[in-house]
């Protein structure tokens, strides 16, 4: 089946796109790699767990950010031995990492389980009452975190070297991005599917609707937590401020500019979204049309708008229809091929925010 | 092919090869009742067809019997098995399938899938991580098999969102039939079909294994009196006449009330 | 139509990675400053070392704070910067309104001191860490002078210590870490912590108010702790006790249940108030409608206790002592006060100051806040050490120069710990009541306060809590060697 899938445009694009990024240290400077690329990877290994609950699930998601920040805060209790905050246990750093990890799941499954019966719009304010909770006790309960957090995280080696990081990051990405396409036409991902479609017909089909939910919100916290984990080396600590409602935002808003449909458009809105975050503020002149430092959220804000104006799809429903407009893409014929293995990926049917 | 004889012992219940069995099932929606107290007996291989006006509580019925609703009062037995309070979801193990008034299949996925969650849904692992396997190819052959009996073959590809209305009740139909139910509740079927689909249809009802007991709500008397080998006619939350298709046909009150103003078929 | 789409087939793919390696060449590899570092350094080169070499002189980064709760004070900082190097360097500032336009012709013994960039803190170490990183990876920073605010220190000192190539001088952060904790051989900070601003009031309430027992209430996060810390250290430290600590979340905005947790004003001598922000007026309200009219003798606050309380909560607050930040209260005017705030007059005409509401006000007023003048404490150190080492930047030559400097800054003398923290004095005030208004006045001048108390702190201490400090007996080193001030002017 996957030779089958692997002669699409969308899978050409995506290879050459490893490619260049697996060849990327050899010419691009270091601030570029580790800074904007580490970055721009791990940002958009956190959006693509968006990407999997919405697309599959018609779960928008705001809890990401929050069980990345779990595994992280888990794993600076674990790892470090002696710091002013924390528990310090001071296990090793791979035990440190099952440990995070493991929190993290148990964690995820929790929320997904108390989250499973509701959909849409509540769905989407419960995760983001689940991301306001988070913040206050990581803020409140000092034996884990408290107000300044976790610093000094060092991660385990070989990821100290910010290239080795580079590269878990990107192999991590590469891996999510398989992972999750082939997950769509598992059971499993039918079934979500399914569930997003009509959870009710999906009952009388004789799912447990409310599992499978809980189940996939589970996989996501977990994605979600490896990115934390990520997150926290690249960054050497985490505190509450680092899953507070901004950073949060900033998530969904990567997986919405990128096409929140499109597993691709996670790491292409995380890439707009860190080199606007990044550059912003040192394009000249920008301070002549009123744009000083403070207000280059408005700047991201803008992009947003025009994205979505231009096409609710996101930067990935843009392209792919650029590419359509160039006469690339025959109108889909009745292939035997589904549509997640064709040239357009998942998609949210009309149930999706049911 | 259905055995006719034990239409009228089916009524008022009591032998033990009755497959679904409802003892004074009410339903309330707020102040309105729209189940009033209805005894049921299916024998197995019954072809039971359910007629009534709008808002009799056909539909409601239905969706006790699958699980959709738990009655306000009452119980729902299926192969002897207390159903009354069973979620929906385990109806599926014990042979039950339906489908629903206003077809509700996947939008978001291919003919195809539609057909194998049906399948999955009864028989297959629901929560496998991997891809679909030696099981997993069976179910998809019977899949495709499921799409060739409901005339949809040629479109096992297309999304369903892409269907035409009349594709997507036979869909419904398919994903019902998909998996070989000892129980097949049927709503409305034939609505929103042409002519000709209708008369395929019927076709393919009476061609059901034997073992299948059907339950049918039908507004088009062509299919009901075709397909139903026993009648029951259902008005205000009750059942009003029961019997075969001839004596249904031959009594007065049920043509007052249902057959006589019935003006939409 | 076959062979057309076989073609364009590859269009994209060859867009996408184009423009990959566009943007991969353009962001980084070919600015001229920082070519000659990524030269041949690859992928090794350790833990993204600074960019530009000794030869091409300072390139200052300044981490401002351009959004959050401090947001305001982004022109601030940066001005601090500018005024140290346009009143001692040569500088001339670009614009006559806003530092943020940077400034020419900075110099020392020959070296050009060049801003290669203003970072964007909003409070938190996650964006600090990036602003730092951008500045020194892709600006090419070999000096940074900031941060603002507590968190985004221990983040910036945490940055420092790997990357020891780097040299930072701490803007105003307040914690105790960057310094004690931390301890990054490359970090150095030219002003006191949060602890430190209110060192000696301990001491004033105890031995002259006969303040025995004090209850504490403080905003739930490090500064709150932090400052709070150096209230009880210095008060138990002189033989008082603290009975009771409460500790409000910030951004609490019915604070009843925790005035409720206080004891009542006759089970206590007095009050010490660390909530800032909004909560400073809404807290008080409350105890006023819990517990009773406010007294002046019986309250003291850290530097969040300010005249405009008055306003609302009534002139009976008259008498209440208030702890120091940076700078001594604006009625102690000495020769080298009214130099150094007409020095800033002299080289704006207006700035757009947190202080003065982010409107263009007098450069003076937000010269003679804390903010601005740590910034301007960083800059004048940098401007000495530079001297010291005859303009040589690298960090060999210039990070020991740092170490030993002591400097005569108008605010008074700083010299550096071991640990490279600030040794400051701190200026204590009273708000009195003149004409029916209430005002602020110094009262007492704690010299040469450093951030351990007399032992309280330490490498080895947690770091402030809601429970640490304990309340403990200790030798502090000024206690008895307060200069009194009366009428603006310290008694020697
Ligand atoms: N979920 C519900 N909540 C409230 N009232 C309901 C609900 N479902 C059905 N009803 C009401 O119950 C009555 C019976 O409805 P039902 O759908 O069972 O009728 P029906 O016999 O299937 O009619 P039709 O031929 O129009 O499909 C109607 O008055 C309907 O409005
Ligand atoms: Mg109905």
């Amino acid at each position: 089946m996957i030779s089958r899938r692997s002669l699409t445009r969308t899978n050409a694009v995506v290879a050459a796109v490893v490619v260049l990024l697996l060849v990327l240290p050899a010419f691009g400077s270091d601030f570029f790699v580790r800074f904007i690329m580490t970055q721009t990877l791990i940002l958009g290994l956190m959006a693509a767990t968006i990407v999997f609950l919405t697309a599959y699930g018609g779960m928008i998601s705001l809890a990401q950010l929050l069980l990345a920040g779990v595994a992280g805060f888990m794993f600076g209790n674990a790892a470090l031995s002696e710091g002013a905050r924390g528990l310090n246990l001071g296990l090793s750093p791979w035990v440190a990492v099952v440990f995070a990890l493991a929190v993290t799941t148990v964690v995820a499954f929790l929320l997904g389980a108390l989250a499973s019966r509701t959909t849409g719009i509540y769905f989407l304010m419960l995760t983001l009452v689940y991301g306001v909770i988070g913040y206050t006790v990581f803020a409140q309960v000092v034996t884990i975190s408290g107000p300044s957090g976790i610093t000094s995280i060092v991660a385990p080696e070989p990821f100290t070297e910010p290239v080795n990081l580079y590269y878990a990051a990107l192999v991590l990405s590469v891996l999510a991005y398989i992972a999750f396409r082939a997950i769509g036409r598992t059971n499993f991902g039918l079934a979500m599917q399914g569930v997003r479609d009509d959870p009710i017909r999906m009952s009388s089909l004789g799912f447990n609707v409310a599992l499978h939910r809980t189940l996939a919100f589970t996989l996501g916290g977990l994605v979600a937590g490896v990115a934390g984990l990520l997150n926290v080396w690249w960054r050497k600590q985490i505190d509450p401020a680092s899953i507070n409602i901004g950073p949060t935002l900033a998530i969904l808003i990567i997986a919405v500019i990128g096409g929140i449909s499109y597993f691709e458009g996670a790491w292409l809105g995380a890439l707009v979204y860190v080199l606007l975050n990044t550059y912003t503020k040192s394009i000249p002149l920008i301070d002549q049309i009123g744009l000083t430092p403070d207000r280059f959220n408005t700047v991201i804000g803008l992009m947003v708008l025009l994205i979505m104006v231009l096409s609710p799809e996101g930067l990935a429903g843009i392209l792919e229809r650029l590419s359509r407009g160039r006469g690339l893409g025959k109108p889909t014929q009745h292939s035997v091929e589904p549509p997640t293995t064709s040239t357009s990926p998942v998609r949210t049917g009309p149930g999706g925010l049911q | 092919m259905a055995p006719d004889a034990t239409a009228a012992g089916g009524i008022d219940g009591g032998d033990t090869s009755s497959v679904v069995q409802l003892s004074s099932v009410t339903m309330a929606f707020g102040g309105l009742l729209a189940l009033g107290g209805v005894d049921l007996d299916v024998a197995q291989g019954q072809r039971l067809a359910i007629l009534g006006p709008n808002g009799a509580g056909k539909t409601t019925l239905f969706n006790v019997v699958a699980g959709d609703l738990v009655p306000t009062q009452g119980s729902v037995v299926i192969k002897g098995v207390d159903c009354t309070r069973l979620p929906s979801r385990h109806r599926p193990r014990l042979g039950v399938a339906r489908t629903y008034q206003k077809a509700r299949s996947f939008p978001g996925l291919t003919v195809a899938d539609n057909l194998y969650l049906a399948l999955v849904g009864r028989r297959g692992r629901h929560m496998s991580l991997l891809w679909p396997g030696r099981v997993g190819r069976d179910l998809r052959d019977r899949a495709r098999a499921a799409a060739s009996a409901v005339w949809l073959e040629d479109r096992i590809g297309m999304r369903v969102s892409d269907l035409s209305h009349g594709q997507k009740r036979q869909l419904e139909i398919g994903m019902a039939l998909a998996t070989d139910p000892d129980v097949l509740l049927l709503d409305e079927p034939a609505s929103g079909l042409s002519r000709g689909e209708r008369e395929r249809l019927t076709e393919l009802l009476e061609q059901l294994p034997a073992h299948t007991t059907l339950l049918l709500i039908e507004h088009d008397m062509d299919v009901a009196f075709q397909v139903g080998r026993r009648v029951v006619v259902m008005a205000d939350g009750l059942v009003v006449a029961s019997g075969s298709p001839e004596e249904v046909q031959a009594n007065s009150l049920v043509h007052e009330i249902y057959l006589g103003s019935e003006a939409h078929t | 139509m076959r062979s057309r789409s076989r073609k364009s087939r590859w269009v994209l793919p060859a867009t996408a990675v184009s423009v990959i390696a566009l943007v991969a060449a353009g962001c980084g590899g070919s600015d001229d400053e920082s070519s000659d570092s990524s030269g041949g350094s690859g992928g090794g080169g350790g833990d993204g070392a600074p960019g530009a070499t000794e030869e091409s002189g300072v390139k200052l980064g300044v981490l401002g704070e351009c959004e959050g709760p401090f947001g305001g004070f982004h022109e601030d900082t940066v001005a601090g910067v500018a005024l140290a190097l346009s009143n001692l360097a040569g500088a001339k500032v670009e614009s006559k309104t806003s530092a943020l336009d940077g400034w020419t012709g900075a110099t020392v013994n020959g070296t050009p001191i060049e801003l290669v960039g203003i970072g964007c803190g909003d409070d938190t170490a996650d964006t600090i860490s990036e602003e730092i990183r951008q500045l020194v990876e892709q600006e090419g920073a070999n000096i940074v002078i900031g941060p603002l605010s507590g968190d985004e220190g221990i983040a910036v000192a945490e940055y420092a210590k790997a990357n020891p190539e780097l040299t930072v001088l701490s803007g105003i952060a307040g914690s105790q870490e960057p310094t004690l904790q931390v301890q990054a051989p490359n970090f150095f900070r030219f002003h006191g912590d949060g602890a430190i601003w209110n060192a000696g009031m301990g001491d004033i309430l105890h031995n002259e108010e006969g303040w025995d027992t004090v209850a504490v209430i403080a905003d739930d996060y490090s500064f709150g702790h932090t400052s709070a810390a150096g209230f009880i250290a210095d008060f138990c430290g002189v033989g008082g006790d603290v009975t009771t600590r409460v500790f409000p979340p910030l951004g609490t905005t019915d604070y009843s249940s925790y005035i409720q947790q206080l004891p009542n004003p006759d089970e206590v001598d007095g009050y010490f108030w660390a909530v800032g922000g909004t909560g400073t007026q809404a807290a008080l309200e409350a105890f006023v409608n819990a517990k009773g009219d406010l007294t002046g003798d019986q309250h003291a606050g850290n530097l969040f206790f300010n005249p405009d309380l008055a306003q609302a909560l009534g002139t009976d607050i008259a008498g209440a002592y208030v702890g120091g930040f940076a700078v001594l209260p604006g009625d102690v005017q000495t020769p080298e006060i009214q130099q150094y705030l007409a020095s800033a007059d002299k080289t704006w005409n207006t700035l757009a100051s947190g202080i003065t509401g982010g409107e263009p006000g007098p450069p003076s007023a937000a010269a003679g806040f804390g903010f601005m003048y740590g910034y301007y404490s960083a800059g004048v150190a940098l401007v000495e050490a530079l001297e010291e080492t005859g303009g040589d930047p690298s960090p060999d030559a210039l990070q020991p120069a740092l170490a030993e400097l002591e400097l005569d800054l108008p605010y008074g003398p700083i010299s550096l710990d071991e640990n490279r923290s600030g040794i400051v004095d701190v200026g204590l005030s009273q708000l009195v009541e003149k004409d029916g208004e209430i005002v602020q006045e110094a009262v007492a001048i704690i010299p040469e306060v450093d951030q351990t108390f007399g032992g309280t702190f330490s490498t080895d201490t947690p770091p402030p809590s809601r429970d640490f400090p304990p309340c403990e007996e200790a030798d502090l080193p000024w206690v008895g060697n307060a200069i009194p001030v009366v009428d603006g002017k310290p008694q020697e």
